[in-house]
């Protein structure tokens, strides 16, 4: 026997009839099973076996895959049912049966297509990716890295600032490109407007501390509103202008020559969805429509609470739905290097005759944001910002504004100044009437 | 238990196969529970050979019965302890996470599941020197939280820059993505293809409900189907590889009750043989960013006993004894 613990003859290496009788042969298996040694896993494979790609032996692919293959379910591939079906009718069961098979044998005795045959065995020597309207990402994500490698590309990895410094600094930075982040508030509290805001700041160019990506914007409530982004990309790109202002190198002013009003705005591709088919099928095209458009560094869905509130009575599907959303959009986020943002309503929790917010959708909703920002209101009535649920930060919370230029820090004012001018989106009025002082 | 085919045992040839095949025996379940002398009439072929080819089968196909003491003496040499490096998460564990064995952590949204992971990832790969493969279904692995971690143990960057070396990252968002790469995995270990530092000691799975619960559900039982795949492929890699998995769940809430429970059914709650829950509770006891970890499920342990555990940092509040020392 040798050190080679799996003679070639018993796992089928060569086809010949052996010449002994069946008794012996008998025999000679049962000695080896009294030995312990017949259903270990393989720990090594057989010298003969491991050479490469010699007519007799097969490559080391092949062997990988064989040893591998070889207690795989069939049901754990994506095959279509049909298939699976007539498969287990005709006694497969793993896929090491069917790796011998060429797809023309394969029909004939299953009985289905040589085109499905061709691709069960396709999909079943994994050479191909998978079909792409059957899965929202190809499968690129399978790549394995060492967190030292992640950690570099990490470095060089940008944010999307919010122009609020107080809510970067307890960010990390800004909104962080390929995870999802959702944001949760109360109707009023300013969730439409950072998404404007930022859909905004993506477009700053990189010599400001910008990422100069372009923005899909998925509407679901109708409340973006076009003149509100022009007001804050005005702002941005004055605010731009003075810092060109004070440094004197010549790449500033050259990146600001392509920054500005109608550049920003048609860099913002807007999709109005009106219920959640829509949203559902936008967010099924868009791994497509970000091929077309490479510079995309930002999804921003408002709304993904909106769609799936109302008239839905199978509260199973829902959460299927929207974890199946969730996972494309997580995927999109790191195969794309994007950021990915929504925004969620709040609903009440009556909880021990207390009554709470908390963001709506339910309580496995809450896992799918990699990230969870929610906006409230504190007794002063100004706006405070919690980072909730964060893998690389701390809870903090801080207070920001909304001012006629947009989303900024809480500016204290000196007491000559004027009194703060309240929101400037004509649909939100100020919640306590400081117009009238 | 496959299909017939020529050369699985050396009695077997193709004639016999088609006659097999035309009486509607075409598997070796088949063949073993059928009456063989109706078969022998039936495709005439002699009952002598079916007996002998029907042997022959049952002995390769078959499980083998271990006895009790060997099967003690092989655990004994085979099962590791990992420590998580949270000291009181170990003592929940009974001294951490056993080699072979299925762990889970669930909790509710920002409860420190992915903490506890990433700590876990860190502790293995720097104190005890071992490879990990964390592999990340929710977007959750930062690489600069693990540099800060290491940064909190020892300050020497050769170190640092080791430890991360020796943990592995993937991210799949998909179950058969995830089916992929268990699979690689298992084929990487039996080809013995293994890095510089050894081999895979601990599988973190962040989590498992990210990509199983768009399936659960609805009237296709393929989802439930595919979720017991994965259960399997996690279960045979610990027993078979000797490796520890560490996987992370979520929880869902009772409609009646509100009591807050472990997703996935109870389908899934036999799979890992250890469940801590975490929860972060308000109160005098539980200063802030501290969670309240308790055992739910173990083999070893009475179920119910809690203890505090920090987050943030190393799971205790004090610092870890290098850094004491190194303090003016």
């Amino acid at each position: 026997m040798g050190t080679s613990r799996f003679p070639p003859s018993i796992w089928g290496g060569d086809r010949k009839r052996s010449a002994e009788p069946l008794s012996q042969l008998l025999l000679r298996l049962m000695s080896l099973r009294g030995r312990g040694l017949w259903f270990r896993r393989p720990e090594r494979i057989p010298d003969a076996w491991a050479g490469s790609g010699s007519p007799t032996s097969p490559s080391p692919r092949a062997v990988e895959l064989l040893f591998a293959a070889m207690q795989r379910h069939l049901g754990s591939y994506p095959l279509s049912p049909g298939v699976r079906v007539k498969l287990v009718s005709a006694g497969f069961q793993t896929a090491e049966e069917l790796l011998e098979l060429k797809p023309s044998e394969l029909s004939r005795e299953v009985g289905i297509s040589k085109e499905e045959a061709l691709e069960t065995l396709q999909i079943i020597k994994r050479e191909c990716p998978v079909d792409l309207s059957r899965f929202a990402s190809v499968s690129i994500s399978g790549k394995k890295y060492t967190a030292l490698e992640l950690l570099e590309q990490e470095h060089t990895q940008g944010f999307i600032i919010t122009f609020c410094s107080a809510l970067d600094n307890i960010m990390g930075g800004g909104i962080p490109l390929t995870k999802t982040t959702e944001i949760c508030g109360a109707p009023g509290v300013g969730k439409t407007q950072l998404c404007m805001q930022l859909a905004v700041d993506v477009q700053i160019p990189e010599c400001f501390g910008g990422v100069a990506g372009e923005a899909i914007f998925l509407d679901t409530e109708g409340s973006f509103m076009v003149d509100r982004v022009a007001d804050l990309a005005t702002a941005c790109v004055q605010h731009l202008h003075l810092i060109a202002g004070s440094h004197l190198e010549e790449e500033h002013q050259k990146a600001l020559e392509n920054f500005s009003l109608e550049s920003i705005l048609s860099h913002i591709y807007y999709f109005r969805c009106h219920n959640y088919t829509e949203l559902l099928a936008q967010v099924h095209l868009l791994p497509d429509f970000l091929l077309e458009h490479s510079k995309v560094q930002l999804i921003i869905v408002d709304g993904i609470a909106f769609p799936f509130r109302h008239d839905f009575d199978d509260l199973s599907l829902r959460t299927r739905l929207l974890n199946g959303l969730a996972q494309q959009l997580i995927s999109m986020a790191n195969n794309h290097k994007l950021a990915v943002i929504w925004t969620n309503q709040m609903t009440t929790k009556i909880d021990k005759n207390q009554s709470m917010l908390v963001p709506a959708l339910g309580e496995s909703w809450g896992h799918a944001a990699t990230i969870r920002l929610i906006l409230h209101w504190d007794q002063k009535q100004s706006r405070l910002a919690t980072l909730h649920k964060s893998p690389s930060q701390k809870e903090a919370t801080v207070l920001f504004d909304i001012t006629a230029q947009g989303f900024r820090d809480v500016v204290v004012p000196s007491p000559l100044s004027p009194p703060v001018e309240p929101s400037g989106n004509p649909r939100k009025r100020s919640r306590d009437g400081r117009e009238e002082e | 238990m496959g299909v017939l085919r020529v050369g699985l045992c050396p009695g077997l040839t193709q004639e016999m196969i088609q006659l097999l095949r035309g009486a509607g025996i075409k598997t070796v379940v088949d063949l073993v529970s059928a009456d063989l002398e109706e078969v022998s009439r039936k495709c005439s072929l002699s009952y002598k050979a079916l007996v002998a080819v029907r042997r022959v089968l049952l002995v390769q196909f078959s499980s083998f019965p271990f006895n009790g003491a060997d099967l003690y003496e092989e655990l004994k040499t085979s099962t590791a302890i990992l420590s998580t490096g949270m000291a009181r998460l170990d003592k929940l564990l009974d001294s951490g996470l056993y080699t072979g064995e299925v762990t889970e952590i669930t909790g509710a949204p920002a409860s420190g599941k992915t903490q506890v992971c990433l700590c876990t990832a860190a502790n293995v790969a720097h104190s005890l020197g071992q490879n990990v493969l964390y592999i990340d279904s929710t977007g959750g692995l930062t690489a600069s939280r693990l540099l800060q971690l290491l940064q909190a143990k020892t300050e020497d960057e050769e170190e640092q820059a080791r430890a991360l070396q020796s943990i592995h990252v993937v991210r799949v968002f998909d179950i058969f993505q995830m089916l992929d790469m268990l699979q690689d995995l298992r084929g990487s270990i039996s080809q013995q293809v293994t890095s510089a530092s050894g081999p895979v000691k601990i599988v973190v799975v962040d989590s498992v409900s990210a990509v199983v619960s768009p399936l659960l559900g609805g009237q296709y039982s393929e989802g439930l189907a595919l979720m017991m795949q994965l259960a399997r492929e996690l279960k045979t890699l610990a027993r078979e590889l000797g490796i520890a998995v560490l996987v992370t769940n979520h929880v869902t809430r009772e409609r009646d009750s509100g009591v807050l429970k472990p997703a996935l059914g109870r389908s899934w709650s036999f799979v890992p043989s250890t469940r801590v829950l975490l929860e972060a509770r308000e109160g005098s006891q539980v200063p802030h960013g501290c969670r309240v970890a308790s055992l739910t499920k173990s083999p070893r342990q009475p179920t119910g006993i809690q203890e505090v555990v920090e987050i943030g940092s190393w799971g205790t509040p004090e610092l870890s004894p290098s850094l004491e020392r190194n303090k003016p």
